[in-house]
């Protein structure tokens, strides 16, 4: 998937969408107005624009209001509103900062419950418990995607049938089918932040993770919708799955890296692209599996002695698991008001994912101890391996146990994103037979085609 | 082979409606998925999906939590253990139940904190194959019989699970650590061997037949090669005059 024929599709791909993009902004500038709704197109524009970094209490809930209005016109009018060719990337940011001011309201009002309870802000956070309730976020979110009938529309696509013939009165109109596809993404953003992983996935049911989905073609959704099911496949245990998101999108913004410069996006892409290389060095490091050398290369310049350590396991790479987990998963929200009569039960969401996450890390920490010494031979007692450790041969026969069933990965084919077999993803295999470990390997051949094709294309 | 994470061949209809469609935020559906947790409880089979969905309603609607309910699905899902299952569970819980902190003291200590602490240490310990000590800690308190006592046959499934496990890993094993790993001796050791897992007693050693796991083979992967590969070369071929 990652061979030079390809690059030069994704290359041409991008600067496709970097123009397209540019087309929309134009658009924006010279449109007109529908009747009725002189504001309108004043509104849109507002709700696209991130809120002030210092915004006050008022200002966060006066928003919250916008949105409530706004979604309400666009949903409830009589007949769908008018806005003509509102841009791909304009219907992005406003899904995109619907869901963002979202995540920072929960964030910032469990704060507040946590820390400063008894000040004037935690006075009017208790008056106002509805103010980005998640019932009515979702309620948004999935009213516009039924409005929209996209999963009907995107379906129909999928079985090559025309989209369109579905779409009805709401789903035809660019402004309405953009905002429902986008709220897809939105779903899939709101459940990985609230922590249901397998619902996350779940909602991707209709949208195929290729480059011809409409995500695709505006960088922030493409670089979003891939880092939130990477992670939602990671916290499945299916790292596998995981790294071959994580490497899509970033062999694909290293390619593409030379025509973002300039973007006012660079830096929040270059954040997240950062992200990706940590989970990736988590997720490699629980089941070690070749990468692209272009991911290899710039994995091993930003993280490379800490990818060592976690590549070597054992209690030393405890600290690396949690801060590189910590710097790299989403901002997980508590939904619902906080306790502000019981400050200290408002723990933040992101301290007990992580809590979550390294319970799987300290039950596997040995395995790749284990991996190194089995490398080295056919057979081995298992008395004589446990001495070479320094271990009880109890220990080691959990920590054999444990090795074996994490080698086993359910690993996606086709279909929907939660469906997949169980594959074995290690090249190392063993099975014990009393108290001798008889250990295979499955090598792999000398990718010769490969390497000739590759050195064919730079005689060129 | 596993179904895909969101099937479940034994789930009704009803509930495949409810999980399909927006009723799945419903506050009102909460009692029916309640009723159909027990109903997975009696009879020994657990749906992960569904039980997920009945843990989103209760934190978007904290006041409906249903303790039991609660314990009851985290008890089923160490029966499926080893799966991510458990922890997905957790991460829909408030995160106030500090499962991993059972000694901090800053969050005041509830019956039912305690109880998700102690279904959790269970957890680790099936996770990370401690079997003994998932045993050992199981009778060191009776709250534990309390908490899976309306899982039918739990011990039980879990016994078939770690049999699944050492069948995958074992061609052979000793009869004593056996016995430790499924806390049986004796008499009723041996019917689970050759009965329920079909393992042959050779005096002190249990041999298990070959399976697809326990095989361990070595072998020589080949480079996979298709025409498409080739496409740079022939385009090439068409286009370069030279």
């Amino acid at each position: 998937m990652d061979d030079d024929l390809q690059e030069e599709t994704l290359v041409a791909d991008y600067q496709e969408q970097v123009n397209y993009e540019a087309d929309g902004a134009d658009l924006d500038r010279i449109d007109t107005l529908g009747v009725g709704a002189p504001d309108l197109k004043a509104q849109l524009d507002a709700a696209a624009q991130p809120l002030e970094y210092q915004a006050s209490i008022e200002s966060k809930i006066a928003s919250y209001d916008n949105y409530c209005s706004l979604f309400h016109y666009i949903l409830n009018s009589e007949g769908p509103v008018d806005v003509e060719q509102p841009g791909l990337g304009f219907c992005w940011d406003l899904i995109d900062e619907f869901i963002y001011q979202f995540e920072s309201f929960c964030r910032y009002r469990n704060r507040v419950a946590r820390t400063s309870p008894t000040e004037e802000e935690a006075q009017v956070l208790r008056e106002n418990p509805n103010v980005w309730g998640c019932y009515s976020v979702l309620n948004v979110l999935y009213s516009l995607i039924q409005r929209s009938q996209i999963n009907e529309q995107l379906a129909a696509q999928k079985r090559g049938e025309d989209g369109n013939a579905v779409a009805g009165e709401y789903g035809s109109r660019p402004l309405y089918r953009m905002l429902g596809y986008f709220s897809i993404i939105g779903l899939l953003r709101v459940h990985c932040l609230l922590g249901d992983f397998s619902l996350a996935l779940k909602t991707l049911d209709d949208i195929e993770m290729n480059k011809k989905a409409m995500f695709a073609r505006v960088m922030a959704a493409h670089l979003n919708t891939y880092y939130y099911v990477g992670f939602s496949y990671m916290m499945l245990r299916r790292y596998a799955d995981a790294v071959r998101m994580f490497s899509h999108i970033l062999v694909y913004v290293s390619r593409t890296k030379n025509f973002q410069k300039g973007n006012q996006q660079f830096d929040a892409i270059a954040k997240k692209t950062e992200q990706m290389y940590a989970l990736i060095a988590i997720c490699v490091s629980f089941a070690p599996t070749r990468l692209d050398d272009t991911i290899h290369t710039a994995l091993r310049e930003k993280y490379g002695e800490k990818f060592a350590r976690l590549q070597r396991g054992g209690p030393e790479s405890l600290p690396v698991y949690k801060e590189l987990f910590q710097s790299a998963c989403p901002k997980f929200i508590n939904p619902t008001p906080p306790d502000f009569d019981n400050p200290s039960l408002n723990i933040d969401p992101v301290d007990h994912h992580t809590d979550i996450f390294m319970d799987e890390v300290k039950n596997t920490l040995y395995n790749p101890t284990v991996k190194s010494y089995l490398k080295l031979y056919t057979t081995m007692d298992l008395k004589k391996l446990s001495s070479f450790l320094d271990v009880d041969p109890e220990k080691l026969r959990s920590w054999l146990l444990v090795n074996k069933q994490r080698s086993r990965q359910i690993r996606w084919s086709e279909g929907g994103l939660l469906e997949g077999e169980t594959a074995n993803s290690s090249e190392l295999d063993y099975a014990i037979e009393g108290d001798l470990i008889h250990i295979s390997e499955a090598k792999q051949g000398r990718r010769l085609v490969d390497w000739y094709l590759r050195n064919l294309a730079r005689a060129y | 082979m596993p179904q895909a994470f969101d099937k479940c061949k034994e789930r009704p209809a009803h509930i495949e409606e409810i999980l399909n469609g927006l009723n799945r935020y419903n506050p009102e559906t909460t009692t029916t998925f309640q009723e159909y947790v027990n109903q997975q409880c009696e009879e020994k089979y657990f749906d992960t999906y569904a039980s997920l969905a009945l843990l989103k309603l209760y934190q978007f609607n904290p006041q409906l939590l249903h303790p039991e309910t609660v314990t009851n699905i985290l008890v089923k899902a160490l029966t499926v253990f080893p799966s991510p299952a458990f922890s997905l569970c957790l991460a829909l819980l408030p995160p106030s139940t500090i499962p991993y902190q059972p000694g901090n003291t800053s969050v005041p200590t509830t019956d039912f904190t305690e109880s998700i602490q102690k279904l959790t240490r269970l957890n680790t310990l099936l996770e990370s194959a401690q079997y003994d000590a998932f045993w050992s800690t199981l009778e060191s308190d009776d709250l534990y019989a309390d908490l899976y006592a309306d899982v039918a046959g739990f011990e039980d499934l879990v016994r078939i699970r770690i049999a699944g496990e050492v069948g995958k890993t074992f061609r052979q094993i000793d009869l004593g650590v056996l016995s430790g790993w499924l806390d049986l001796r004796g008499d009723p050791l041996i019917k689970f061997a050759q009965s329920a897992c079909g393992w042959r007693i050779n005096g002190q050693q249990v041999e298990i037949p070959a399976n697809a796991e326990n095989e361990a083979k070595s072998e020589v992967k080949g480079e996979r090669v298709d025409v498409e590969m080739f496409g740079r070369v022939f385009r090439r071929a068409y286009e370069a005059p030279a």
